[in-house]
């Protein structure tokens, strides 16, 4: 669906790096706000404990001793983790009966009075400790009380590890949620882009020949555009095509009178003009049809109905040919039969299929004894067009000679000696081809492929 | 046979109303295609050479409103472009025949003979009254096999009856189809004509038909 040059492919992937990096970020941050607030109310309950085992300290008789002991159960339970220590001056004074016969570790760096940090740090059984120290001083002694509190620090860990599931899941799901969203939102935003492509394509085979439809505010000044450009396109077609008719024009006349003046004179002289004459009449009908056919390609949505085409031109060589003497009956003319012409369509401009299948047909009609046949079929990609005619037809070693520039084998019979050539270079520049072969009627079988359109 | 030439280019035109002077036509000349249009509308010509590509009013639109008015003399279109919808759409308007530019005057003089004789209903360009034979193509007559020489409007007045032959012909039409539009008409030269004919080749050869005009047939042909 989407390639990767597409701007489906890059919006969406730009979102999703995007999302996951946010996603990442956030889920760091509340990590580390969470902890935080976790060990702060772990340290508030056993600065609570502290602030307990503080009020039972008293000095009596030039020592620190307890009035009484904290009750929890958990600091009487061996080993539990739970433990709290109490030291005077640094040197361990009273300790919890959870420690058994074990000594806290000192902490990293004793709190100095009236201070109080918390840290974790190594148990008896090697486990990890959550603790909080503090140092005070007792009414009447002037001496250092640390009294350090601990708790097993599995318990903040275990909160974390519930908080971190929690937080991967719903991001998780936050994220699915979001690529979910782009996705939609990417294909819907460009839906016009891709409306845009299909009536392209509709354009590029011929169905339309401009861009309808409504577009979004941000793509119509680009259908405009486009509009603008194919019909401009079609405009300069169209200006080089009368261009060149209007060049035939103008050179065709003058060489008109100027072959007549020759052919009414006398003398070398008058035999060079005529010759010259007839020499740039071919080159200037030549150079035309190609310069006219090379304006028409490449631009998108030219289609040819050969149908019709055949038709029109099966009406005309009809007229031109209706007196045409044939060589064994008092009829004359030629009948021309079209066969499976209809529906099928070329790429091409339609004055350029013309030309082609016109020639071909004239050549037929002026070879032809008494029939040509016209059939097209189309192939997976092609439209093959055989022209076939009874008449003499051409040798096998010759027919290369035919479609070869402006080469003639019969100068008898009239035609600038152009014909087939010129079929030979359109079809070529429409990336067909033309192949003369024997007919099955007894004459030529000229078989044009072009391809077909869609 | 009268012909109209509509041409834009002078040189052209007068090139193609020479040589169909020189082969025994009466020519009218048009510069553009409302003349041209014009002439075509008024005037009975027996054929019309017409270029495509002429100013003011093009030589299709011309020839169609041509066809259109129930004008059904013979129509040559020249053409300078040489594509074939021009050719189709040139006999799509009713055109009879085209000829590509350039062209042999031969060959224009060749297919309006042509388009005159078949427009009459002739099938050869040999046309045969009894023992007198016209060759269109050479303008020469032999009466019996003789060669029979005629001058250049005792041939188109003869031309015009072996080519209409077994019609009767008014003097009006006679003058029409022989003398171009910028002649001076007098019907005596007609009877003159026929005159001379008849001496020269077979006095029953035409007939007279008073008050309505002249026939030609083959003696025998009960006409």
């Amino acid at each position: 669906m989407f390639s990767r040059s597409s701007v489906s492919f890059r919006l969406i992937l730009l979102s999703v790096t995007w999302i996951v990096a946010a996603l990442a970020v956030g889920g760091a941050v509340l990590t580390h706000h969470f902890r935080n607030h976790v060990e702060n109310s772990f340290d508030f309950g056993l600065t609570r404990h502290v602030e307990e085992l503080l009020s039972y300290a008293e000095f009596v008789d030039g020592a620190v001793t307890l009035k009484t002991r904290p009750t929890d159960p958990s600091y009487l339970r061996p080993l539990s983790g739970w433990y709290w220590e109490l030291a005077v001056n640094g040197k361990v004074q009273e300790r919890s009966r959870s420690l058994w016969d074990q000594v806290l570790p000192a902490a990293p760096s004793p709190p100095k009075r009236g201070e109080s940090i918390g840290y974790f740090h190594e148990g008896p059984r090697g486990e990890r400790l959550r603790a909080v120290a503090a140092t005070y001083s007792l009414p009447g002694y002037d001496g250092d009380v640390t009294i350090y509190f601990t708790g097993p620090a599995t318990v903040i860990e275990k909160a974390l590890e519930e908080f971190r599931e929690t937080l991967v899941m719903s991001s998780v799901l936050l994220a699915l949620g979001l690529i979910l969203a782009v996705v939609l939102q990417v294909i819907l935003g460009l839906r016009p882009l891709k409306l845009l492509r299909t009536r392209l394509a509709e354009i590029h085979a011929g169905n339309a020949e401009r861009l309808t439809g409504r577009y979004p505010s941000e793509v119509e000044p680009l259908v405009a555009d486009l509009n603008q450009l194919l019909e401009h396109n079609a405009q300069v077609i169209q200006r080089a095509r009368t261009h060149a008719g209007n060049l035939a024009h103008a050179l065709k006349t003058p060489l008109a009178v100027l072959g007549n003046e020759a052919d009414r004179m006398e003398g070398e002289a008058a035999k060079t003009v005529a010759e010259q004459v007839v020499t740039m009449n071919q080159l200037v009908t030549r150079h035309l049809a190609r310069a006219r056919a090379a304006g028409g390609m490449g631009v998108p949505g030219l289609r040819a109905d050969i149908g019709d085409i055949a038709s029109g031109l099966k009406r005309t060589l009809q007229r031109i040919y209706q007196y045409k003497a044939r060589a064994d009956s008092d009829q004359t003319g030629v009948s021309i039969a079209l066969v499976n012409v209809h529906d099928r369509f070329v790429v091409g401009d339609r004055q350029d299929i013309e030309e082609m299948l016109g020639n071909l047909m004239d050549n037929a009609c002026k070879w032809a004894a008494t029939k040509v046949r016209v059939t097209a079929e189309r192939t997976t990609k092609d439209i093959v067009i055989t022209i076939d005619d009874d008449g003499p037809g051409v040798p096998e070693h010759q027919r290369a000679e035919v479609l070869a520039r402006g080469k003639r084998l019969d100068e008898a019979t009239p035609g600038s000696g152009l014909g087939l050539n010129i079929v030979h270079e359109l079809a070529e520049l429409y990336h067909g081809t033309l192949v003369l072969e024997s007919s099955d009627l007894g004459g030529l079988s000229a078989r044009l492929t072009l391809p077909a359109a869609p | 046979m009268r012909v109209l030439v509509v041409e834009d280019e002078a040189d052209l035109r007068r090139q193609i109303s020479r040589a169909l002077s020189e082969a025994g036509y009466s020519i009218d000349e048009a510069p553009d295609g409302e003349e041209g249009e014009f002439l075509g509308d008024t005037e009975p010509y027996d054929a019309v050479v017409l270029d495509l590509g002429l100013p003011k009013v093009d030589g299709i639109t011309v020839l169609k409103h041509w066809r259109k008015a129930g004008r059904d003399m013979p129509v040559l279109i020249l053409t300078a472009r040489d594509g074939w919808n021009e050719k189709v759409a040139g006999f799509d308007a009713g055109a009879d025949d085209y000829l590509t530019k350039p062209f042999h005057v031969e060959e224009l003089l060749a297919r309006v003979r042509a388009l005159i004789r078949r427009s009459a209903g002739h099938a050869s360009p040999v046309l045969e009254c009894g023992p007198v034979m016209l060759d269109t193509r050479a303008g020469k007559v032999t009466m019996g096999g003789d060669t029979v020489t005629l001058t250049a409007h005792e041939l188109k007045v003869l031309s015009y009856f072996m080519h209409h032959q077994g019609r009767v012909l008014s003097q009006s039409e006679l003058i029409e189809h022989i003398y171009d539009q910028d002649f001076d008409r007098d019907s005596n030269t007609i009877e003159v004509f026929i005159a001379r004919l008849r001496k020269k080749l077979a006095p029953e050869l035409i007939q007279t038909h008073r008050g309505r005009g002249y026939s030609m047939s083959a003696p025998g042909d009960g006409a």
